[in-house]
């Protein structure tokens, strides 16, 4: 064997790489070539069935399983999901190992305010909520967030240590401008009723980015900067100076301070996406890429693998952008990037060593580019829970989707490993011996990221409309990546269905 | 010949740096602040050889026979000098006074030492070579010290031995210098004699040096330390104190065998004696068996179910002589049913009902541990309770922690139940609270078993009377998501503390 000289002068001095634990591993749910498939028209086997039914779902992630599961509860049963991946879910689907289950991508879901009526009524089918009371075994337990800043943790994902006394001023302008803004009814979930209660003031917001408000607004702390940067982040894969105002300050102005909430749970948000599936369980098809919808004569053609669907109504509940391939005649292509995301879940063999605060469900780290570890355990009733899962979330914000995905898809695992620990060795040094196992999901077409003018673009306008009895269903015409959306625009969909085929 | 003379040179050297890093590691260990131990230490050392140097010049006549005397000397002082200072720290006061005062002794009869040894060879070798021989040796020793002292002394031999170990080799540079010198030495017989004598005590306490330094050890930590275990789940430690033993769970003292009667009685009998019918009863935590111990008084119980976290608690208990004397082999009992699972876990999947449950974790002093005083865990508490079943919750001290104490109360009734708080006083927690919780109403009362020592029929009631420094105070709810008890006892027992 030849060495290199790497390996080499570490070794003389007796730095050799911890060799004890070799890291496994490798990337996860890989679903890139599918998607080429259908964009490159790859040949599709030939139709062995033909089936006649009313209704498609096209799609088993949140909006399409909501979908169903307003059929289900309007007694209408005329109808299959089609769903590509082998399990339904989407971005709503979770793993799982000998220690915890775990999210791989959607973790939690803020407790819904009054308008978010489906979610409501989700939550006490479900049994999260029961007269009023919300069930705490599922609400984020205690201790909830911590920040790493200035080198060591603090509570909440506020950042308090090393304000000046203008950077605690800016932040109460900032949130009394926000409370203003919620106090005005315009900002909602799901976002279609506040809109309905919109003064053209606030859909000016979308003429501008975040940070050209804040700019207007004489607000420009570091501190603040980075807060409402890293919500932008967070819930739409886009950093403050590209976001859109509307978008940006709806993060803070639909949502009353989460003190009891959210809901959250170990495997994520698959919690919800398994029961919803178990409702409605006979009516999905697994493993069923749909990769031609063709309007003959009244009614749709759905191709799905050796299957010909012939339906009155297709609700298309994949990911919008898809339909420029598929659908035919064309939609309007949604007028967003769509953002890349990775997620890694990192099997702990140990914790860190840690000082001061104890490990929170969410875990941030200031300045970092991505956007810290929520922990599977958290939700745990264990009070010993020697060995754990982390849930690693970067979004990748910065410059244009298409390069970004270019390096998602890039680098390969060892690459990516490298890119994680170096981010969490700022707060933890030791991470490095705790991993045993790290996991890479690439997700490459996330989520659409919400730049100016979106909220009025006439094509998202437009495709918002169900035509010819297609609706599109899926949350990323919505423009904010959320539960709520997804759900909401799943149910309208269902609900046009219904009232178009007279049920 | 000469080179037998240069090897002792080479090994008082040695002895004579030995010396100086036992007192300075001494000092370090048993003062702290090593930096401030050794070079004081050395200082001090340095300058007694320097007065040792100095008197040489007195010493006139006879210098093989005080070359061997003085060599006696260091060995005896030197070799108990870590005895001493251990013996020293442990029941004097004034450990520092006999430290330097030892250290300047040593110095200054290590600092005759080399003068003296160089003027006795003066005649057989020329002074040029003489000095750059001597020094060579006298620092080749100094280096042959240092090194063995950490690598090899320290960690095999101890302080206590390692000390002895060089105090004979001094002793046996002074028995073959009679046999060197015996030519000059008009009294050789004599001096052979006193360095045999000194032999004789160094190697008596080679054999009891780990007998002396053990006793030492133990009165510093004021108490033996009986047993320890490290579990995955956490550090066990058993202290005795004449005839008291201490139970530490991570350094959290559990019980003190002395008192812990009045702790288990209080947590047992109030709701025992009222419920004569008891057939099933739930112990959760409590895995040392004194709480089961008292459960056992009711001959009507016919189950017991134990549940605790860690098998190596109940190993223990159940199988240590001593400890099964403490529970009287309560975890033998073939009523008993012992789980070792994560209560919480635990309690949600079964689904038996128990007529009495007694909750005994440790104090919520970590979210983890919050969990167990959450609402929903009480939740679960109350529907794993028979009809007219009654649960005890340990629920620290309402004196030291009164917002925690009332916020478990609260807890505990925003989980369904009605409440009855308690307290007793166990000298050795101070003031500890319990609270007895049942979906029905409940008074104390009832047929106490013969042969406790604290509770009485009589006293029972006054058990739940609370005075003005223990009355209730305003507390929020312990939920999962927002752990309050947690931020109270923080708080509260921090105040304490300072
Ligand atoms: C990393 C990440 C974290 C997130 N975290 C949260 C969170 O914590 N809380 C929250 O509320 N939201 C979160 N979101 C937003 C999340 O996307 C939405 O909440 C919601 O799950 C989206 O559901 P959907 O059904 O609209 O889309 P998707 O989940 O994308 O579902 C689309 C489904 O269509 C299927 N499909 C695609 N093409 C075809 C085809 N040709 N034929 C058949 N089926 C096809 C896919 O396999 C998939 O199952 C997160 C998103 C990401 C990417």
């Amino acid at each position: 064997m030849k060495l290199t000289r790497r390996q080499v002068a570490p070794a003389l001095i007796g730095l050799t790489l911890k060799a004890d634990q070799p890291l496994k591993g490798g990337f996860a749910l890989e679903a890139q070539d599918r998607g080429h498939q259908i964009r490159d028209r790859a040949a599709t086997p030939a139709t062995k069935r033909t089936i006649r039914i009313p209704a498609v779902i096209v799609g088993g992630g949140i909006s399409g399983l909501s979908a169903a599961w307003w059929f289900r509860r309007a007694r209408f049963t005329d109808f299959v999901l089609l769903e590509m991946e082998s399990e339904t879910g989407g971005n709503a689907r979770a793993g799982e190992n000998e220690i915890t289950p775990f999210p791989w991508a959607a973790h939690y879901l803020p407790l819904p305010a009054n308008d978010s009526i489906y979610v409501r009524l989700l939550c006490e089918e479900f049994g999260l909520l029961k007269d009023g009371v919300w069930d705490e075994r599922w609400l984020c337990h205690s201790p909830q967030e911590r920040l790493f800043l200035h080198g060591r943790w603090q509570e909440g994902i506020e950042p308090h240590i090393g304000l000046t006394k203008e950077d605690a001023a800016q932040f109460d302008r900032f949130f009394s401008r926000v409370a203003e803004l919620r106090h005005s009814g315009a900002f909602t979930l799901p976002m279609d009723p506040g809109l309905r209660r919109s003064k053209p003031a606030h859909l000016a917001l979308d003429r501008l980015t975040l940070s050209g408000w804040m700019r207007k607004e004489g607000l420009y702390s570091p501190y603040l900067r980075w807060l409402v940067d890293y919500s932008t982040r967070d819930d739409y894969a886009t950093g403050a100076d590209a976001v859109s105002a509307w978008a940006g300050l709806h993060y803070f102005a639909a949502r009353d301070s989460e003190e009891h909430g959210p809901l959250t749970w170990p495997e994520g948000n698959a919690w919800i996406a398994r029961r919803l599936t178990q409702t409605v369980s006979s009516h999905i098809r697994t493993g069923a890429m749909v990769s031609r919808v063709e309007r003959t004569g009244s009614f749709w053609r759905v191709h799905a693998g050796d299957t010909l669907y012939e339906t009155d109504y297709v609700i298309w509940a994949a990911p919008t952008w898809l339909a420029r391939w598929t659908v035919s005649p064309p939609p309007r292509a949604l007028p967003m990037e769509s953002a890349p995301w990775l997620v890694a879940n990192l099997t702990m063999s140990r914790w860190p060593a840690e000082k001061g605060l104890p490990p929170a469900w969410d875990n941030v780290i200031y300045g970092s580019p991505a956007l810290g570890y929520v922990v599977a355990t958290h939700q745990s009733l264990k009070t010993h829970i020697p060995r754990t899962v982390w849930t690693y979330y970067w979004a990748m914000s910065q410059g244009a989707a298409l390069d970004q995905r270019r390096i998602l898809l890039g680098g390969d695992w060892r690459y990516w490993c490298e890119r994680i620990f170096a981010d969490l060795q700022r707060a933890h040094p030791d991470i490095r011996s705790c991993v045993e196992r790290i996991d890479i999901f690439r997700i490459g077409h996330a989520m659409p990221r919400p730049a100016p003018g979106f909220l009025t673009h006439p094509d998202r306008l437009a495709l918002l409309k169900p035509s010819n009895n297609l609706a599109f269903a899926n949350t990323d015409l919505s423009g904010l990546s959320l539960f709520e959306e997804a759900q909401y625009r799943g149910v309208e969909a269902a609900r046009a269905a219904l009232s178009t085929l007279g049920r | 010949m000469a080179f037998v003379l240069f090897l002792s040179v080479f090994l008082i050297a040695a002895s004579g740096l030995i010396y100086e890093l036992i007192a300075g590691a001494l000092a370090s260990y048993l003062l702290g602040d090593s930096v401030l131990q050794f070079s004081t230490i050395i200082g001090a050392y340095l300058f007694a050889m320097g007065i040792g140097s100095y008197l040489s010049r007195f010493i006139e006549r006879a210098l093989i026979a005080r070359f061997i005397s003085i060599e006696l000397m260091v060995g005896l002082l030197g070799g108990f000098s870590s005895t001493i200072l251990f013996l020293a720290f442990t029941w004097t006061t004034s450990f520092r006074l006999l430290l330097y005062g030892l250290v300047l002794a040593i110095g200054i009869l290590v600092g005759l030492e080399i003068p003296l040894l160089m003027r006795i060879l003066r005649e057989r070798f020329q002074l040029k070579d003489l000095v750059a021989n001597v020094l060579t040796f006298d620092y080749l020793g100094a280096l042959g010290a240092s090194l063995l002292f950490p690598l090899l002394l320290v960690p095999h031999l101890g302080l206590v031995r390692s000390a002895m170990l060089f105090g004979l080799i001094n002793a046996l540079v002074a028995l073959w210098s009679t046999f060197l010198f015996r030519d000059q030495l008009p009294r050789a017989m004599a001096q052979r004699i006193g360095s045999i004598a000194v032999i004789a005590l160094l190697t008596a306490g080679m054999f009891f040096g780990q007998q002396i330094t053990d006793t030492a050890d133990a009165a510093l930590y004021s108490d033996d330390v009986v047993l320890t275990r490290t579990t995955p789940y956490q550090r066990i430690a058993l202290t005795r104190w004449k005839d008291d033993y201490r139970l530490y769970l991570n350094g959290h003292l559990q019980f003190s065998s002395r008192d812990e009667y009045r702790y288990h009685e209080s947590l047992v009998h109030p709701a025992m004696a009222s419920r004569p019918g008891a057939r099933r009863a739930l112990v959760l935590g409590g895995g040392d068996g004194l709480a089961v111990r008292e459960l056992l008084k009711y001959p009507g119980l016919e189950s017991i179910t134990l549940v605790d976290l860690d098998p190596e608690m109940t190993r223990l208990f159940k199988t240590h002589p001593l400890l099964r004397g403490l529970n009287k082999d309560a975890l033998s009992s073939p009523k008993l049913r012992i789980v070792n699972a994560d209560a919480f876990p635990w309690l949600q999947a079964s689904r038996d009902l128990y007529d009495v449950a007694f909750v005994d974790f440790p104090d919520p002093n970590n979210y983890s541990l919050g969990k167990l005083y959450s609402s929903a865990f009480y939740r679960l508490l109350s529907r794993s309770l028979t009809e007219g079943g009654l649960a005890v919750v340990q629920s620290t001290s309402p004196m030291f922690a009164r917002q925690s104490y009332w916020c478990i109360v609260e807890t505990l009734k925003a989980a369904g139940l009605k409440t009855y708080p308690y307290h007793a006083y166990v000298p050795s927690f101070g003031e500890w609270g319990f609270v007895l919780a049942t979906r029905t109403d409940w008074s104390p009362g009832g047929q106490l078993p013969e042969g406790l020592r604290f509770i009485t029929t009589a006293q029972m009631h006054a058990l739940f009377e609370f005075p003005p420094d223990l009355a209730p105070v305003p507390a929020e709810v312990n939920r999962l998501n927002d752990q309050v008890l947690v931020r109270y006892y923080d708080r509260e027992w921090r105040e304490i503390v300072r």
